[in-house]
Formats: structure tokens, C-alpha cells, sequence
């Protein structure tokens, strides 16, 4: 275990609401190794987006709360770092990317305004980037100059072509495959360890989506990176990731290499959400077709979360939540059925 | 299209604007009942006096004749005189004007310079101390009547304290600057002379600042909206996941997308503040066109009406081009049309 980059421990994460407090995140674990591309999938709500945005601390706090928990980062506790550390942390170890790469990028500045200035600040030794009115410094127009050079190589790294040109033009000039591409460069910009992409390609439209896929791929080879990949599409799992983790209302339920988990899924719950994708076809993962409803975050059901839904539940399912039970090697699932340490 | 061809488009556009507005005014102006003349030649006068004085003004030509001369004199420069002072009204425009846009004006930068760091502070802060500080000081000063602050802060700013002067825009006894624009401040800075900037400043301050108390609310309450719907953006969230320092993300980032409501409501302000001037002119014994505007209209002097009316209606104008022009500037997805 030394080796993993992330490793997140027993995560809690709630919510004041006015209903109550929402226990969004009850426990999550969830572990990746340097040059792993681990796709987190899960229902709508299961807590995929938080767990992601819990990972740099961009959880507003209030109304979240982390109860319990750890986020190791190369075995540093990022819930212990005082918040104003963050900021480098970001700009050095993390690149984060998002859904609708339109509403991502700012619509009133430049493709190099934004481009440089993620070159600018998340080079490790920049604590203050001189701005526009102080542009006339030589030394000033310079660190641009430099930084503008950075961030063409880096358009032309994510696949924009043109790149000399299409840098001044703004956001919607460019169409939304290329807008997440420049997210992607933005993001890539300080030669992060650890690449977050939450649901990259759902606003996309389905040729786009899989250049965007493969492009990622690609860049994981060149540049070493580790990817967390958040998505609905099991489609998408099977074709870019190398682990899976599957999430159920505020916990991952089971944790294991691709392979593993389609042939010999573990948890009820990912044997009922593979045999859900219709058969001979990878392509389109549903999540539909387990009895049921998701659950109440205020008052989620005692024990294990899915029992009331469990097709093979147990007696103690309703009373304690399970601990991992490994399956194989890398292969964890949170369930009574297979218990802790067997 | 680009920049200079809407310019020249919305110039263009002004002048059946200005006519429309002439006509107007030339006609209510004409349409109020009460006679001008005998007003202005008293109670006293002779019919031949009367006469008289309504031939030198071309009163005895029929209306359209009056309106189409009159017309040909702006055009030339002549814009009539005062049927009471004969004071030409480009001569008293030209002194009047400029004070009262001075003033507005500095009302204007007071109430933005003010307004928007402190809608800034309150979005960053929202709902803790220095919101709720910001919050009660604009509810304060908005609640109370201006003519009323105007007066305590004379009082107590220029009588008791005499940090400022209780009045005027200059010393009666010392020359202003010579004049290019008009604007002291402005005249002052061109002659190079600090001396009468200083005083020139030290005149403007409490009567703007004053004016500038109902806009400077507003901004601060636009801008602080503003900036807390934009901050909820997820370009905001993109960018600080990245790295980018919070300072940049707030003042470069967010800032940029919310000062477009803010502009809104600054140009907006400017026609009520070139309204509310004139309360504040009368406190403060400003020499600008509030007064010379109140005599004008109360005495159907209709010269001078006509001639005001011209000139806020080319400003009013002005500040809108200048403003859909900075939409532009801040907005690439804007196109000029
Ligand atoms: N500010 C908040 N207050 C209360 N509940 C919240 C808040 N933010 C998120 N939640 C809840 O947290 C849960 C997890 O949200 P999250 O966005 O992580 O889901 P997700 O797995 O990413 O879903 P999706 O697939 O739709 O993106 C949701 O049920 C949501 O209602
Ligand atoms: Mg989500």
C-alpha cells in the first residue's frame, strides 16, 4: 500500500440542509496507485461528485462537513493541511476537469489569457504573477512570453490545431470538443500527478466523447499520469479505465482491476448494475433495472445501505455496516457476504 | 462589424434623436399656457413694449417659422438668449454645464470607486461581519434624505470642524484655472496648477460625496449580487481546482463577468444623479445648471429650456454609446449592431 498516490480512508462527508443533516459521503475508501486509471461509477447521487471535490478541498464548509476520514496524498493527510496550503497544492499535484466544458472556461477572457495564467501559477516557484499594468517590466513580459510558448506546446499536446492562432480567440469560438481539450491542457499545465475528470465527456456528443477518451489515454502513457475517472457509462470503464470502483449512496462497495469486475462482479448490487447493461453491447451502461429506490441521505436505512434493495441480504446487513472482504488480489467488495480479512 | 462603424451608426442615429427631442420641447414649450413676454417684461409694461420685445425674439412669426429659425441658429452656434438676462444661453451653458457635470461626474467615480470593492467585500464575506458592516452603511445613508446629509455634513464638516468649505466650487476671490473643459479638477491638472487642484478637490468632495450616497448603494448591492451569482459559476470552480490564487479568481476572473450588471446600474445612476444635482447645488451653493435650469422652466424662459434639454439629451446619449461600447469591450460575445 506504500505506493498509492490517493488513498482515502473512511471518508465522511455531511450536509446541513434544511431537512437535516445529509450524510452524503459515509465511508468512502478508495485507493489509487501511481499510473492507475480508476473509473468511479455509480447512480446519480451516490456521492461521485464529492468525493472528487473532496479530494482538493473545494467543498464549501458550511454546509459540508468531513466527520471522519483521511485523503492520503503520497501519504500526507490533505485534511490536515492548513486551507491556505491548498492553493499550491492544486496548482502543483492536481488537475481537475469537468463536465460541461462550457460553462468551465470564462467566457469574457482569451484562450491565453486563461491558458497562461494556469501556466503562470502552477509553476512551482511563482507566488505572484505581475499583471497586466505591470506587463511593461521586461522581466514581467518575459515570464508571458515564456509561459504563452508553454501553453501553445500544450494545445498542441491535447490535439487543438492551430494552436498560434486559435489562442486568441475566446471560449465560444471553439467548439465543445476543443473547449474541454483546453480545459484538459489547462488543467495539465503544471505537470500534475493526479488528473480528476468528473464525468469528462457526458455533455459531449458520442464521436467527441471518444476522442476525448482516447486522448486522455493517450496522455496517461506520455506523461505518467493517474487518472481518476468519474462516469455513468460502464461502456466507458471498459474501455479506458484499468480499475473500477462502484459507489452506493456514500460508499464505495467494491473496488477491483476492470476484468474483475465484469466477469466476476462481487457486491449484489454490481452484479445487478452489470447484468443491467444490455447484453453484447458494452457501449451504454444503464443503472436501471435493480428494484427499488436510491436512498434518503437524511435518514439512510442502518447497516449496510443497499439491504433494503439486497437480493441475498443477510440478518446483521440491517445493524452493521460491512468492512472490506477481499475477493482477489486487488479485489475488495464492502459486503457481508464476503467477510472482513477471508 | 467592427468598433468604428457602430460609432459612426449610433452618431448618426443621434441627430433624428436630437431632432425628435427639439421638436418636442420646442413645442410643449410653446403649448403651456402663460405668456413669456408679458412675464418677462413685467407687470408695468406698455402693449408697444410687449410688442416690441416679442419682434426682437421673432415671437410674432408663426410657429413653424420660429421653430426652423431657431433651429438654424443651433446649428450655427446661436442658441437664443434669455428672455430676462439676454445672457446668451451657449455663454451661460458653457459656464453652468461644466459644473454641474463636474460634479456629477465625481459623484459618479466616488459612488463606483466606493461601491464596488465594497460589493466585492460583502459577496467575498457574505453574511459575516464586513457584509453586515457594508450593509447597515449603505442602509444608513440611503434612509436618510439627502438634502438632510447634505446639510448635517455642511454643517459639521465646513462650519464646526472647517475642513472643508461650506460652499461653492472656487474661493470667490482667487481665479479658477483657465478653461479648456470646465472641469476644475480636470482645467486645474491641464495648467499644471496642484494648488487649484487641491482647492478645486477639497470644494467637490462633500457635495459629491453626498450625491453620490443613493448610487453608491446601489452599486454596492448590484456588484455584491453580482459577484456572489457569478462566484457560483463553474468556470470559478474550474479555476480554483487548477490552482489559480483566489485573489485572481475573485479579482480578475470574477470581477470582469460581474461588472457588467455593475455598468448597468452605473449608467443608469448617472441620468439620476444629473437630476439629484440640483438639490445638492442649492445646499451647497454649486454654480451649475440646476438653478439657471429651476428660473428657466419657472419663467417658460424658453431658450434656455430648449438649450438644456439639447445638451442632456446629447449627454444622456454620449453615456449610453459609452456604455454599449464597454459592454463590448468586457463582452467578446457581444457584437456590435
Ligand atoms: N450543498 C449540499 N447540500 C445538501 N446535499 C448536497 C449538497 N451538495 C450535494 N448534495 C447531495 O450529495 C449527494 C451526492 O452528490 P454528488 O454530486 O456527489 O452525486 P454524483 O454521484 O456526482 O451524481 P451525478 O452522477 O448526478 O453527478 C447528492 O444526493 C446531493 O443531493
Ligand atoms: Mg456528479
Amino acid at each position: 500500500m506504500s505506493e498509492a498516490l490517493l488513498d482515502i480512508q473512511d471518508l465522511h462527508l455531511e450536509f446541513d440542509t434544511f431537512d437535516g443533516v445529509a450524510k452524503v459521503l459515509a465511508g468512502v475508501n478508495l485507493t489509487l496507485e501511481r499510473g492507475d486509471v480508476l473509473g468511479l461509477v455509480g447512480e446519480t447521487g451516490c456521492g461521485k461528485s464529492m468525493t472528487a471535490l473532496a479530494i482538493p478541498r473545494l467543498i464549501s464548509m458550511p454546509p459540508g462537513r468531513i466527520t471522519n476520514g483521511q485523503i492520503l496524498f503520497n501519504g500526507e493527510d490533505l485534511l490536515q493541511r492548513p486551507t491556505g496550503s491548498m492553493q499550491q497544492f492544486r496548482a502543483r499535484h492536481l488537475g481537475m476537469i469537468f463536465q460541461d466544458p462550457t460553462t468551465n472556461l470564462n467566457p469574457l477572457f482569451t484562450i491565453r489569457e486563461q491558458l497562461v495564467d494556469a501556466v503562470l501559477y502552477q509553476q512551482a516557484n511563482v507566488k505572484s504573477v505581475p499583471g497586466r499594468w505591470r506587463g511593461f517590466l521586461p522581466s514581467a513580459r518575459q515570464m508571458r512570453k515564456e509561459a504563452q510558448s508553454r501553453a501553445i506546446e500544450l494545445m498542441g499536446l491535447v490535439g487543438i490545431p492551430d494552436a498560434e492562432l486559435r489562442i486568441n480567440d475566446y471560449p465560444h469560438q471553439f467548439s465543445g470538443g476543443m473547449r474541454q481539450r483546453v480545459l484538459i491542457a489547462m488543467a495539465l499545465a503544471g505537470e500534475p500527478d493526479l488528473l480528476i475528470a468528473d464525468e469528462p465527456t457526458t455533455a459531449l456528443d458520442v464521436t467527441i466523447q471518444a476522442q476525448i477518451l482516447r486522448l486522455i489515454r493517450s496522455l496517461v502513457h506520455q506523461l505518467g499520469l493517474t487518472v481518476l475517472l468519474i462516469t455513468h457509462n460502464l461502456g466507458v470503464v471498459a474501455n479506458t479505465c484499468d480499475k473500477v470502483a462502484v459507489m452506493y449512496s456514500g460508499r464505495v462497495i467494491e473496488q477491483a482491476p476492470v476484468r474483475d469486475l465484469f466477469h466476476q462482479p462481487a457486491h449484489p448490487y454490481t452484479q445487478g448494475l452489470i447484468r443491467a447493461v444490455p447484453s453484447g453491447s458494452t457501449s451504454r451502461g444503464g443503472l436501471q433495472g435493480i428494484p427499488g429506490l436510491i436512498p434518503n441521505l437524511i435518514d439512510p436505512p442502518q447497516g449496510c445501505r443497499f439491504h433494503p434493495r439486497c437480493p441475498q441480504v443477510l440478518e446483521h446487513c440491517a445493524s452493521q455496516v460491512p468492512g472490506p472482504g477481499a475477493i482477489g488480489s486487488d479485489h475488495l467488495a464492502f459486503c457481508h457476504l464476503y467477510p472482513e480479512g477471508a | 462589424m467592427n468598433l468604428r462603424l457602430y460609432l459612426a451608426r449610433r452618431f448618426l442615429m443621434l441627430a433624428p434623436l436630437l431632432l425628435g427631442l427639439s421638436l418636442l420641447t420646442f413645442t410643449i414649450s410653446r403649448l403651456v399656457p402663460g405668456d413669456p413676454v408679458g412675464l418677462a417684461a413685467g407687470p408695468q409694461a406698455s402693449v408697444e413694449i410687449q410688442e416690441a420685445l416679442r419682434k426682437q425674439f421673432g415671437l410674432d412669426q408663426p410657429l413653424p417659422i420660429q421653430y426652423l429659425s431657431y433651429m438654424r441658429g443651433v446649428l450655427q452656434g446661436d442658441w437664443g438668449r434669455s428672455l430676462y438676462t439676454r445672457r446668451d444661453v451657449t455663454e451661460a451653458l458653457s459656464v453652468f454645464f461644466p459644473a454641474t457635470l463636474e460634479l456629477t461626474l465625481a459623484a459618479v467615480l466616488l459612488a463606483t470607486a466606493l461601491g464596488v470593492p465594497a460589493g466585492v467585500i460583502s459577496a467575498m464575506y457574505r453574511n459575516q461581519f464586513p457584509d453586515h458592516v457594508a450593509r447597515v452603511i449603505s442602509l444608513f445613508f440611503v434612509s436618510f434624505p439627502a438634502f438632510w446629509l447634505a446639510m448635517i455634513m455642511q454643517t459639521v464638516l465646513g462650519r464646526y470642524a472647517g475642513l472643508v468649505p461650506i460652499g461653492r466650487r472656487f474661493p470667490v476671490i482667487m481665479s479658477p484655472p483657465p478653461q479648456v473643459t470646465g472641469l476644475y479638477l480636470v482645467d486645474s491638472l491641464l495648467a499644471l496648477d496642484f494648488a487649484a487642484f487641491s482647492i478645486a478637490l477639497n470644494h467637490i468632495l462633500v457635495p459629491a460625496l453626498v450625491l453620490s450616497f443613493g448610487a453608491l448603494a446601489s452599486i454596492t448591492r448590484i456588484t455584491r449580487a453580482s459577484m456572489i451569482e457569478i462566484l457560483e459559476r463553474d468556470f470559478v470552480r474550474s479555476a480554483r481546482a487548477i490552482g489559480i490564487p483566489e485573489r485572481v479568481v475573485i479579482g480578475k476572473y470574477v470581477l470582469r463577468n460581474a461588472f457588467i450588471a455593475t455598468l448597468t446600474v452605473i449608467s443608469l445612476n448617472f441620468g439620476w444623479l444629473m437630476a439629484g444635482a440640483i438639490l445638492i447645488e442649492t445646499i451647497f451653493d454649486w454654480p451649475g445648471i440646476g438653478l439657471y435650469a429651476v428660473h428657466a422652466s419657472l419663467s417658460l424662459d424658453f431658450q434656455p429650456i430648449m438649450g438644456i434639454t439639447i445638451v442632456y439629451g446629447v449627454l444622456f446619449s454620449l453615456v449610453n454609446i459609452l456604455t454599449d461600447v464597454a459592454y463590448g469591450i468586457l463582452d467578446p460575445r457581444i457584437r456590435y449592431g
